[in-house]
């Protein structure tokens, strides 16, 4: 009789939970715990689980990670390279140019790689100032063979009788002259 | 690493730190400082800059200071020789850098003076200051608004205004 009215109140019970919230299936009804709300252990670890809606970053990330990719290919030799050469071959030392010396046009510079550069790749400035001084007097010798030019230009105009300014004219030879070689005519 | 100055030619005065004479058991915290910085800092840094020099030791190599002639200036070129102007624009651009380079030098002294005195530099930094002054005004009067297209052409004609300039001031 008392296990028939606790079995009623407690179906009367159940009938009041909601079926649609998430704990109230029939398999952890009766055996679930009645939660403590004093002690829970607070942290902070998980929370909610949440869906976050944002647009697509993989674009961005794919370009990022691949700018990444391609700088560092090359960049991390040529940084491997320079701390080598920094570390084992070290830069050259200031000293006084000695008597009866003429030093070499790369041994003016301090850095291993500049040197290098200099020695192999660039010509001495010494060729790049003698080239300029050509290149200067070339256009000279032009500027002023087109001076010369324009005066004996000027001159055989002038005068008529330079090999320029020549017009073709008939042969003198075969000009007849007897209508007027005699007086009588 | 920049050298020492030469120990022979300016030899420092003999020290007058007293003996040391310790009245307490307590360590001394000054001392327990310094072995703290010498073995945390002085000793790793000497011993990887003493491996680094072991290793450049065989590849030691030396630049000089390059020395050009002097060559006519544009004032003593014929007109037309473009050779000449050409030798002696390069030669102004040199002198032009040179000339920069002088005025960095005299103002890292005049620096080097007023970190050096502090709050008191106006007072005690007279001759590099006046040196300063002296050196930058020489500097604009003679290389002031030629700009970036700057040419020892352009130069001399400011000389030829200054000159005309001080003549008829001192004719008025």
């Amino acid at each position: 009789m008392v296990g028939m009215s606790v079995l009623r109140s407690a179906a009367a019970f159940a009938a009041r939970l909601s079926p649609l919230k998430s704990g109230n299936n029939a398999a952890n009804l009766l055996s679930r715990t009645i939660p403590r709300t004093d002690k829970v252990a607070v942290r902070w670890g998980h929370g909610k689980k949440l869906f976050v809606i944002k647009p697509s970053d993989y674009y961005d990330r794919r370009f990022l990670h691949l700018l990444q990719y391609y700088v560092l290919l090359t960049g991390v030799p040529v940084a491997v390279f320079v701390t080598c050469v920094n570390v084992f071959v070290g830069e050259a030392e200031l000293v006084e140019t000695p008597e009866d010396y003429e030093p070499e046009h790369w041994e003016y510079y301090k850095h291993p790689i500049t040197r290098w550069i200099a020695r192999n790749v660039y010509d001495s400035p010494v060729k790049d100032y003698e080239k300029m001084m050509a290149a200067i007097q070339i256009e000279k010798e032009k500027a002023d063979t087109r001076l010369t030019q324009l005066e004996v230009r000027r001159h055989m105009r002038q005068k008529g009788d330079g090999p320029w300014f020549q017009r073709p004219t008939l042969d003198k030879g075969l000009i007849d002259y007897s209508p007027k070689s005699t007086p009588d005519n | 690493m920049p050298a020492d100055h030469d120990k022979g030619a300016y030899p420092e005065p003999p020290r007058q730190t007293p003996a040391v004479d310790k009245q307490t058991a307590l360590p001394n915290p000054a001392l327990i400082l310094s072995k703290l910085f010498y073995y945390s800092v002085d000793l790793p840094v000497t011993t990887f800059r003493d491996a680094v020099d072991s290793f450049r030791a065989n590849n030691k190599s030396v630049y000089y200071h390059q020395k050009f002639r002097r060559v006519p200036d544009l004032i003593d070129c014929q007109e037309g020789d473009y050779i000449c102007y050409y030798e002696a624009e390069m030669q102004w651009r040199r002198d032009y850098k040179v000339d920069q380079e002088i005025v960095k030098v005299i103002q890292e002294r005049m620096r080097a003076c007023h970190q050096r005195e502090g709050a008191s530099y106006h007072q005690n930094c007279g001759k590099e200051i006046q040196q300063f002054n002296e050196v930058t005004k020489n500097f604009q009067s003679r290389y002031g608004d030629l700009g970036a297209y700057a040419s020892g052409r352009k130069c001399l004609m400011k000389q030829k205004e200054r000159m005309m300039a001080a003549a008829q001031a001192q004719s008025a």
